[in-house]
């Protein structure tokens, strides 16, 4: 385990596993949890919402508190959909199939983070592959930012730029299946391995195309209005863009040595409103754009299946699209007897909750969950 | 509305895009069905005697249902996207207009994804008078997606119950129809199966048409 120790906390929270409370370089045991609901007052009702409702994605109740236009608080229940996942016992490879499909829209980071945890147990050097995995993952935030974007579109009900970015998400689908095989990277993955060509991966188009939309967006009254001082949530305990987009300089491509980033400037803004989450989101495609290009790979790699005896513990931690994702593994002669994940919706859920409670009123409510691009898949998934 | 941020960087200072000349200038994006083939999923041909992750493969038998298209075994993509089927044709009067409402089970997210690339413009279902439901009052077909899940059993339960007759259950992706690699099936019968982890936008739509339009 060369990146954390179990021990004190250290340095900023990322997240909770089911078992830890996971900091920039320690695991510690779970800590209190002082997250008090607002009492209901008088006058006040229970809005309910989802968990299977038309303008929900995936299956999530919302209990909104509200006296009538404005929302007080809300309690989410998460668990409706939690799948419990039979992983222990398997083979380190047998389980990447298993890996990959815990968040299958960033199944690049999980397969990954995986596998760079798995390498980390059992002494594997992986240094050839830190290059082309990083542009997997940029690739990834690419297609993951236009949804966000797409899904902020759909919410002001700006058709034709929710079109154009639905036009620019399969684009980019196609794209990673023609390079990768698989729209989703499943099968792409492997320790120490990754099967994929990576000199058809072209983004000159997507670039051109995204840029396009983007000014047509910022130079839009009524967008710009919809998002501004919407969703407000300037709180250190946060990770990925929401948290840069509070000023928070927090990015795994900075701080975590899993994977070694080279020159790349962190997109930061202030306000951290809906709109700075936006803005963040849409700067990212242009820096992931930029560090693919700058590694120019052009080389194609062919999977093998690895399976190793080893024994050990091992740690992983990279900057997923939504913010930190941490995977921990303790492995006995090549097989899992322990696996934990911290993703970054368990942050983002919470502060999705914060945010929404920073004086919003409903109409508020589809644009600041949006913004902080949650997965319920990866949130309520136990490993047993 | 107080002081607008960023509104001078955009194209041209703040002038606004128009959105509906801009669509039109992007001119028409929908494809036909074929025209973008994927080799996973598509039907696997071929012999193996791998011991597949799923059972997909018994007995010399390849079951799509089950196949998480893992590439594993030695079976080799053909590019056909006719990677479902149809056990109940559907209904008559759904000629003129099917509306889907999906529901979550326990999925890893794709399906979901792929579910909304139908409304994308490249595939437009709605030239096929295909379009989404935002409550189960208004659907004519169930689309079931992930595995079952304790806590979405009834929710599904309650969804079915509030369609109104005639109705049809569709199940998308290897979770729902078979558990896949991560569980057990979502229900015991649908009247459309769609393979695939997850399965195609094309095949998706094609799986409907046939289902509907072929008597
Ligand atoms: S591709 Fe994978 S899941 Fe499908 S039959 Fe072959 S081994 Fe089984
Ligand atoms: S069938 Fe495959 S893609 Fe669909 S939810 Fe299951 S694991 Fe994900």
């Amino acid at each position: 385990m060369k990146y954390y120790k179990f021990g004190d906390k250290t340095g900023r929270y990322i997240g909770r596993t089911e078992k830890y409370d996971i900091y920039t370089s320690t695991i510690t045991g779970i800590g209190k949890d002082e997250d008090d609901h607002e009492e209901r007052t008088q006058g006040e009702i229970y809005f309910n919402y989802g968990p299977s409702a038309g303008g929900l994605r995936e299956s999530v109740n919302f209990r909104l508190l509200t006296p009538g236009e404005s929302i007080r608080d809300v309690i989410i229940n998460s668990g409706f959909k939690r799948r419990n996942v039979k992983i222990t016992g398997d083979s380190i490879s047998d389980a990447m199939l298993k890996v990959e499909r815990i968040n299958g829209f960033h199944s690049a980071s999980h397969s990954i983070a995986y596998a760079l945890a798995v390498e980390d147990a059992l002494n594997v050097e992986n240094g050839d592959l830190n290059d082309a995995r990083i542009v997997e993952i940029e690739l990834e935030r690419i297609r993951s930012n236009i949804d966000v974007i797409k899904g902020l579109c759909e919410s002001a009900g700006f058709a034709v730029p929710e079109k154009q970015l639905l036009l620019l998400r399969e684009e980019v689908a196609r794209i990673i299946s023609s390079a990768f095989g698989h729209r989703y990277y499943f099968s792409v993955n492997g320790i120490n391995s990754i099967d994929g060509d990576f000199s058809r991966i072209s983004l000159s188009s997507i670039e051109k195309q995204f840029r396009s939309i983007y000014n047509g967006l910022l130079s839009s009254k009524i967008f710009l209005d919809r998002l501004q001082e919407n969703g407000i949530l300037l709180n250190p305990v946060s990770s990925g863009p929401a948290a840069r987009a509070a000023n928070f300089r927090y990015d795994a491509r900075l701080d975590s040595e899993s994977l070694i980033y080279g020159k790349y400037s962190t997109v930061m803004e202030t306000s951290g409103d809906t709109f700075s989450r936006f803005l963040v989101r849409a700067e990212e495609i242009f820096e992931s754009i930029n560090i693919i290009e700058s590694y120019d790979i052009k080389k194609s790699y062919r999977k093998h299946r690895m399976e190793l005896n080893g024994t050990g513990e091992g740690t992983a931690r990279i900057e997923s699209p939504a913010g930190d994702l941490f995977y921990y593994v303790n492995i006995n002669e090549g097989r899992l007897i322990d696996i934990q994940m911290c993703s970054p919706s368990y942050l983002n859920m919470r502060n999705f909750r914060y945010g929404l409670k920073s004086g919003n009123i409903f109409t508020d409510f589809f644009f600041v969950w949006e913004s902080f691009g949650i997965w319920i898949s990866e949130l309520e998934v136990g490993f047993q | 509305m107080g002081k607008l941020r960023h509104l001078d960087i955009g194209t041209g200072g703040g002038v606004s895009v128009n959105w509906f000349i801009s669509g039109i200038r992007k001119r028409i994006k929908t494809e036909k069905l074929d025209q973008y083939q994927v080799m996973y999923p598509s039907i696997l041909e071929g012999v193996s005697d791998y011991k597949c992750p799923t059972e997909a493969l018994r007995n010399g038998n390849w079951d799509m249902d089950k196949c998480i298209f893992c590439r594993q075994c030695d079976l080799k993509p053909t590019g056909k996207q006719e990677t479902y089927s149809v056990q109940h044709l559907v209904p008559d009067i759904f000629k003129k207009s099917l509306y889907l409402y999906p529901v979550d089970s326990g999925t890893c997210g794709a399906c979901n994804v792929e579910f909304t690339s139908l409304f994308s413009p490249q595939y437009d279902s709605s030239r096929f008078k295909i379009f989404m439901a935002n409550t189960p009052r208004h659907a004519d077909a169930l689309v079931v997606m992930g595995v079952h899940t304790d806590g979405m059993e009834r929710v599904l339960q309650e969804a079915y119950d509030a369609m109104p007759e005639p109705k049809i259950v569709i199940g998308l992706g290897a979770c729902a129809l078979s558990g896949g690699i991560i569980g057990r099936e979502a229900m015991e019968k649908y009247d459309i199966h769609i393979a695939g982890c997850p399965p195609t936008p094309a095949s998706i739509l094609n799986a409907i048409i046939e289902a509907r339009d072929k008597r």
